[in-house]
């Protein structure tokens, strides 16, 4: 079959492909940047300076970033601990890991709320410790943590089930201490999926709007997110201060994304490199 | 591989630089004192301007600079969040009932209401919004009860000002204000307010969203405060203010928060700022944006832009709060049965 040639309908299809995902992702991005700049250059610029839109950016991607670090550590371990261990409980650990997926944002504030608020649960522990979570960074901390759990978890559990462990019984009769076999033989394979893994937790802890701003109350300067920030300003009529808000969180996302696909590019390439090198 | 660790580096070395800086927290100095607002959203644009007046008057009495803290959510939303935890100084919200919610809780244990205002810092009344020209010659209440003419109004249930509107219909109904309602019949004045509902095409869950999707082009009139209209215009829209003949005076009220300012200890800032909130100067600023204000002699200043009411009644027509949120708003009450019969479409 020649894969040159394509008859009308292939064309037809791809045309329509191209049409639905370009009308879809780049028609309201291309609107959005119209209205941040419908004032010209200044009034953008002037929005991205202000202390209270620095504050909420800066707020929304210290939040984001350790929620990264923390997911990657620990959404490893439990991946791995799901996939390579057997316990009693296992089916429900797995499916609790969806939880966060199913559940809307908004509630899951208010469930912080019902845990850490002053009529709390864990009220009477916190509060002589002077801990404050609710309408605090923390509670912002804690929300972004509950609603970007499964990502890093989805992401690692297939590659985990995949690896090869002969390569590990390979490595442990060659003597290698299962430190060396994890930074040497079994990191390298997670490595893609783990890039990809902190990318989508990224993206989606800088995105998250209904949770935080149950559990932090959007308080200026202190608890309000780059979400809220935008939120807010759209209500207010402020649409070039929400707009231009909106373009600098979202390139920052596209730009995340953006690194981890070249990352995965290289490394594919790299791989197919080395495998045409064996095939010799 | 290369780019894999530098990757790595990057994040790691910006994540020690964020638990570093963060470690930093501002501490309270001699000469910087913090106040905490928590506030409903549509006096935004006033506080902030008024709070810089404040800051620099603060400053020239006590050589004290005020950092200020502020939130802006829903009143309903504002008065909860306060209750399950945010400390706000001083709370300014919609309507009374949200203030009661967090004196209930035990977090305020002063007489809020003892002061020459009764704890009200601006006011407000019900009106319309039609568009341009007023294609639909809307007048008076009356006319929102024609077939086929679509009515925006926020939801009471999740906007605690909505209420007012649902008030000024029922309460004009009942004054007989209404042509064709008899005066003090409870039963044709919510027969009135059926009529009114069925007629009501979109119901947000906030004001501010359902005067925003009013000028979007939905619907022919949307029931909204003054305010609304008021700051709406001045961003340059074109809708137009009706006020009915019989409408309800909106009451914004304002507190001091005693369990946040005892453990803070602001609670003489909270009052002087309280105090400033009053002065000419502060409640020129709310006339501006579109509030009417309880200071006399600014309110005689601005009389051209706020037209009276020929009959102008407040909750204390009900009852109070607490009889209206029964009465009204409570689960059998007379909002919950209009709205359900004309959801079941009889």
């Amino acid at each position: 079959m020649n894969s040159q040639k394509k008859g009308l309908g292939a064309w037809g299809i791809i045309l329509l492909v191209m049409l639905y995902t370009g009308v879809l992702i780049i028609a309201p991005i291309l609107a959005l940047i119209f209205g941040a700049f419908s004032e010209g250059l200044a009034p953008a610029i002037k929005t991205l300076g202000s202390s209270i839109f620095l504050d909420a950016l800066w707020l929304s991607l210290k939040i984001a970033l350790l929620v990264v670090a923390v997911q990657t550590l620990l959404g490893t371990i439990v991946a791995w601990i799901i996939v390579r261990h057997d316990f009693r409980g296992k089916a429900f650990l797995k499916s609790l890991v969806d939880v966060p997926f199913a559940m809307s944002p908004v509630v899951v504030g208010y469930m912080l709320l019902l845990l850490f608020g002053r009529n709390g649960f864990l009220a009477p522990i916190i509060e002589p410790l002077g801990i404050k979570v609710a309408f605090a960074t923390p509670g912002i901390f804690l929300a972004t943590l509950f609603v970007s759990l499964p990502f890093m978890i989805k992401e690692m559990i297939p590659v985990i089930e995949n690896l090869d462990r002969k390569q590990e019984y390979a490595a442990e009769t060659l003597g290698a201490s299962s430190w060396t076999i994890f930074w040497r033989v079994i990191f390298p394979q997670l490595r893609t999926a783990l890039i990809y893994g902190m990318t989508l937790t990224f993206a989606r802890a800088l995105g998250e709007f209904g949770a935080v701003l149950v559990i932090g109350g959007g308080i200026q300067g202190r608890t309000e997110t780059t979400t809220m920030y935008i939120f807010r300003s759209l209500d207010e009529r402020h649409f070039v201060e929400a707009y231009s808000a909106a373009i600098l969180l979202g390139s920052f996302s596209v730009m995340i994304v953006l690194i981890a696909d070249s990352i995965k590019r290289r490394e594919e390439k790299h791989q197919s490199q080395e495998e045409a090198v064996e095939r010799l | 591989m290369k780019s894999y660790r530098s990757f790595l580096f990057i994040f790691i070395t910006l994540i020690f630089c964020l638990t570093a800086c963060s470690s930093g927290e501002t501490s309270q100095s001699e000469d910087e004192v913090k106040l905490i607002l928590g506030a409903y959203t549509t006096p935004r644009e006033a506080y902030g301007e008024i709070i810089p007046l404040f800051q620099e008057y603060w400053l020239d009495k006590t050589g004290q600079r005020v950092i200020f803290e502020e939130s802006y959510l829903g009143s309903g939303a504002q008065s909860r969040a306060v209750v399950e935890g945010f400390e706000a100084d001083i709370v300014a919200l919609s309507l009374e009932a949200d203030v009661n919610r967090i004196q209930n809780a035990g977090l305020i244990t002063h007489d809020w209401k003892a002061g020459e205002d009764k704890g009200i810092i601006t006011t407000s009344i019900v009106t319309f919004a039609v568009r341009e020209g007023n294609p639909k010659n809307i007048r008076d209440w009356t006319d929102l009860a024609q077939p086929g003419l679509e009515i925006l109004t926020p939801n009471p249930n999740t906007s605690g000002g909505a209420m007012w509107n649902i008030l000024a219909v029922y309460g004009a109904a009942q004054r007989g204000q209404i042509e064709g309602v008899p005066a003090d019949s409870p039963e044709a004045a919510e027969e009135f307010l059926k009529q009114v509902l069925s007629n009501v095409s979109v119901m947000d869950k906030a004001a501010r969203d359902s005067i925003l999707n009013f000028e979007k082009g939905i619907g022919d009139l949307a029931i909204t405060y003054e305010n609304e209209i008021l700051v709406g215009k001045s961003s340059g829209q074109t809708y137009e203010r009706i006020i009915p003949t019989s409408t309800i005076l909106i009451e914004n009220p304002i507190a001091i928060i005693d369990a946040s300012v005892d453990k803070h200890g602001t609670r003489d800032l909270a009052e002087a700022f309280l105090d400033f909130l009053y002065t000419d100067q502060a409640q020129e600023i709310y006339a501006q944006h579109g509030l009417r204000v309880v200071n006399a002699q600014v309110a005689a200043d601005y009389e051209e832009d706020y037209p009276p009411v020929e009959d102008l009644f407040t909750v204390d027509y009900f009852g109070g709060w607490d009889q209206i949120m029964g009465e009204i708003f409570g689960e059998d009450g007379v909002y919950n049965r209009a709205i359900l019969q004309v959801q079941r479409g009889e």
